[in-house]
C-alpha cells in the first residue's frame, strides 16, 4: 500500500479524530459507569463493529483519493456516522442521568445528517467518475481490471488487449477492425546512451503521445518491450496505415530531452496494420501483424 | 581429474552482479526493498559494498521473491536485457574482445559460472546447424525458467548489441507456451518452439565464424587470465561431466571421485534438488535427441551409438525419456 496520500489530508484526519474525542468526553462527561455486569458485550462488539468498521473506511477513503470536494463530502459524511456510531456503543458503558438524556435522544440525528451528506458526496463521486472515465478513453473499454495494467506506460497490458479482440472476433458484426503493431527504432540504444529509467520515461511519453493521435473508439495496450498494440474498431486497412503513419510522424517530431544533458532526441518506430479475417483467432492475427513487423524491421 | 566445482550453499557470487540488477530492476518497478530481501539473508549494504558475495541459494530466492512481487510478466527479460555488458568484469572483456561468435561461445561455455552460473551449454555442430544443448548445473528447481528466459535474453540482446543485428536464433524450450508469449516474441524474435524434448538454441553454421567488431588477442588472453581462478562448474555439472565422459556410471563411482561417501554425495544431490537416476536419465535423453533428432540417426544406428543391444529396448526407453517414440521425435 502507498500511504502518500494521507499526509496531504491533515485537516481531515484532525476532523475525524475531533469527531472521536467529542463523542468520547460527551458521553463519559455526561453519563455515571454502570456496572460491570450490567454492560450487554453482545451491543458493544455489534456497535463497537460499526464504528471501527467505519474508521477504516474513512481510511481507505483517505489513503485513495487527492484532497477535494469529494473527498471531504464524504470523509465528513462518513465521520457524522460514526458520530453517532460511537454515542450508540458509549451508551452500553454509561448511564445518563434525567438532565442529560437529551444525548441518547438525538444521537441518530448525526447519522442521519451524515447520510446525507454522503449521498451528495456520492452524486459529485459520480459526476467526477464519468469525466475520469473519458480521460481513460482510448485506454481501456468497457471492462477495467486494474491489475492487469502496465506499469510502466500505465497503459493496459497484452493480456487485456487479447480479451478484448477475443470478445470481438465472437460475433462477425464487430469482427471489422484492425490491428496495428508499433515498435521503436534503437530503442536498446537509447537506452544504454542514457539509462533504463530514462528509457522508461521515453516509453511514458510515447504512449501519451499515441494516445493523442488515436480516435475516441479505438485502444492503445502496451505489448511488450517497446512494442504497442492498437486496436482500432470498424476500420479498414487503408485507414488504419494513414492513422499509424500519423502516430510516426508525432513521434519522429517528438524532441525528448534527457535528464542528464538535456539535449534533444528524436525516434523513429516502424509500424505493421493488418485487418481480421473470418475465422481468425487471436493468436494468428497478432502472429501475423508481428510477423509483418519483423520483416520491416529486418528489411 | 575432476576440476574445482561450486555447491549451491557455497558463497561465490559477487553481490553487484546479478544480485544488484534484480534488485535495482525491482525497485524501479515499485517493488518494496524490504520485502524484496526478506528471508534471502541479503543486505542492502552489501550491494553497495562491492566485495560481499553470495550462494546460489540466495540468488535463486531472490529472484523467487522479485518475480512475485513485481507487476507484469517481463521481470526476466528486462533483468536478460541488463546482463550484458554489466560489471560482471573480465568474463565481459574476454567475451568482448573474442575472434568470433564460436570462440565467445566456447568461453562463454567454460567459464559460465562467472557470468551465467545456473546454465551450463555443450555446444554440438552438424553439416549446416550448431546447436547449444543447455542444462541447470546448480539445482534452479522452480527458477529454471526465470533463468532460462532471462539468459535468453540476455543472449540475443548482447549480440545485437556486438554485431548491431540480429542473430537468427531457434529457441527449442521444453516447457508449454506461457500466456505471456509476447515477451517471448519482442525478446527473443519469432523462431521459437515449446513443449520440446530438450533446451536447446540453435543456429546457422556460418555465424560461428562471425568476426566480433571490438577483437585483441591480448586483452582477451589477459581477462582470460583472470578467470582461471576460482571454480569452474557447478555441482550437478561436474556430476553430469564426469558421467558422459564415462568416469563413472554408478553413484558409488561418481561419489570415489568426488571423494565423498555414498550417503553424502546423495544428500548433496538431493540438496541440489535432484538425484543421480534423474541426472543419468535426462543425459541419455540428450543423446538420445541429439542422435535421432540432430543428427537423423536411424534406429538401429542411434541404439548401437548408446550402447543398446536390443531395438525394442531402445525405443521403450526412448519412449520413457521423452515421451515419444523413435521416429515421432525424428519428425518432430
Amino acid at each position: 500500500m502507498n500511504f502518500s496520500l494521507l499526509a496531504q489530508h491533515n485537516h481531515l484526519i484532525s476532523i475525524v479524530f475531533g469527531v472521536v474525542s467529542i463523542a468520547f468526553s460527551l458521553s463519559f462527561g455526561l453519563g455515571d459507569l454502570k456496572a460491570w455486569a450490567d454492560i450487554s458485550w453482545l451491543d458493544v462488539v455489534g456497535e463497537g463493529g460499526i464504528a471501527v468498521l467505519t474508521l477504516v473506511w474513512v481510511f481507505f477513503l483517505l489513503v485513495s483519493r487527492p484532497p477535494g470536494r469529494v473527498t471531504r463530502l464524504l470523509t465528513l459524511g462518513l465521520s457524522c456516522y460514526m458520530f453517532s456510531a460511537l454515542l450508540d456503543m458509549f451508551d452500553e458503558f454509561v448511564h445518563y442521568a434525567d438532565a442529560s438524556a437529551w444525548l441518547s435522544m438525538i444521537e441518530s440525528i448525526p447519522a442521519l445528517m451524515g447520510m446525507v451528506v454522503m449521498t451528495w458526496g456520492l452524486y459529485l463521486w459520480h459526476q467526477e467518475q464519468l469525466i475520469l472515465n473519458t480521460q481513460l478513453q482510448r485506454r481501456e473499454v468497457s471492462l477495467r481490471e486494474h491489475d492487469q495494467v502496465d506499469f510502466i506506460t500505465k497503459l493496459y497490458r497484452a493480456d487485456y488487449m487479447r480479451g478484448q479482440i477475443a470478445n470481438l472476433l465472437k460475433s462477425p458484426e464487430t469482427a471489422n477492425f484492425s490491428i496495428v503493431m508499433l515498435d521503436m527504432d534503437d530503442f536498446d540504444l537509447f537506452n544504454r546512451l542514457y539509462g533504463v529509467s530514462e528509457g522508461d520515461r521515453l516509453l511514458r511519453e510515447i504512449s501519451e503521445l499515441i494516445l493523442m493521435n488515436l480516435r475516441q473508439s479505438d485502444l492503445a495496450c502496451r505489448y511488450a518491450g517497446d512494442r504497442f498494440i492498437l486496436l482500432l474498431l470498424d476500420t479498414d486497412l487503408e485507414l488504419a496505415n494513414e492513422i499509424a503513419e500519423q502516430i510516426r510522424a508525432a513521434v519522429k517530431h517528438l524532441a525528448f530531452k534527457t535528464k542528464s544533458k538535456g539535449n534533444a532526441v528524436y525516434h523513429t518506430l516502424t509500424f505493421a496494420a493488418d485487418i481480421a479475417q473470418s475465422g481468425d483467432k487471436v493468436d494468428s492475427i497478432i502472429g501475423r501483424v508481428n510477423r509483418q513487423l519483423d520483416l520491416c524491421k529486418e528489411g | 581429474m575432476l576440476r574445482q566445482y561450486l555447491c549451491c550453499d557455497e558463497k561465490f557470487f559477487p553481490a553487484h552482479q546479478l544480485a544488484a540488477s534484480l534488485i535495482d530492476l525491482a525497485i524501479s518497478h515499485g517493488v518494496d526493498r524490504h520485502k524484496l530481501l526478506r528471508s534471502t539473508g541479503i543486505f542492502y549494504e552489501d550491494i553497495k559494498s562491492g566485495t560481499a558475495t553470495l550462494t546460489a541459494q540466495q540468488l535463486l530466492k531472490l529472484v523467487n521473491q522479485a518475480q512475485q512481487l513485481m507487476p507484469g510478466y517481463d521481470c526476466a527479460f528486462q533483468l536478460g536485457r541488463r546482463i550484458f555488458p554489466s560489471n560482471y568484469g573480465a568474463i565481459s572483456n574476454a567475451v568482448q574482445h573474442s575472434r568470433n561468435l564460436g570462440e565467445a561461445l566456447k568461453l562463454l561455455s567454460l567459464f559460465h559460472l562467472k557470468i551465467c552460473p545456473f546454465i551450463y551449454g555443450h555446444i554440438y555442430q552438424d553439416n549446416n546447424k550448431c546447436h547449444l544443448i543447455l542444462n541447470d548445473a546448480l539445482g534452479c528447481g522452480e527458477q529454471f525458467k526465470f533463468l532460462i528466459e532471462a539468459y535468453s535474453t540476455a543472449l540475443v540482446s548482447a549480440s545485437k548489441l556486438i554485431f548491431g543485428k540480429r542473430i537468427p536464433f531457434h529457441f527449442n524450450f521444453p516447457y508449454p507456451c506461457p500466456s505471456y508469449i509476447q515477451e517471448y516474441e519482442e525478446n527473443l524474435g519469432q523462431r521459437i518452439c515449446f513443449s520440446q524434448p530438450i533446451l536447446s538454441i540453435s543456429f546457422d553454421k556460418k555465424w560461428l565464424k562471425e568476426p566480433f567488431p571490438y577483437h585483441s588477442n591480448s586483452l582477451k588472453t589477459h581477462a582470460i587470465h583472470q578467470l582461471k581462478l576460482g571454480p569452474q562448474q557447478g555441482f550437478l555439472e561436474a556430476v553430469c561431466f564426469c558421467l558422459r565422459h564415462k568416469y563413472s556410471h554408478t553413484l558409488q563411482e561418481t561419489a570415489k571421485l568426488f571423494a565423498l561417501s555414498p550417503a553424502t554425495f546423495k544428500r548433496k544431490l538431493k540438496q541440489h534438488g535432484c538425484s543421480f537416476q534423474e541426472l543419468q536419465d535426462q543425459l541419455r535423453k540428450q543423446q538420445a535427441v541429439y542422435w535421432l533428432q540432430l543428427q537423423g540417426l536411424n534406429n538401429e544406428e542411434s541404439a548401437m551409438k548408446m550402447k543398446f543391444n536390443d531395438i525394442p529396448n531402445f525405443r521403450r526407453a526412448v519412449k520413457r525419456w521423452t515421451g515419444l517414440t523413435p521416429s515421432q521425435l525424428r519428425l518432430k
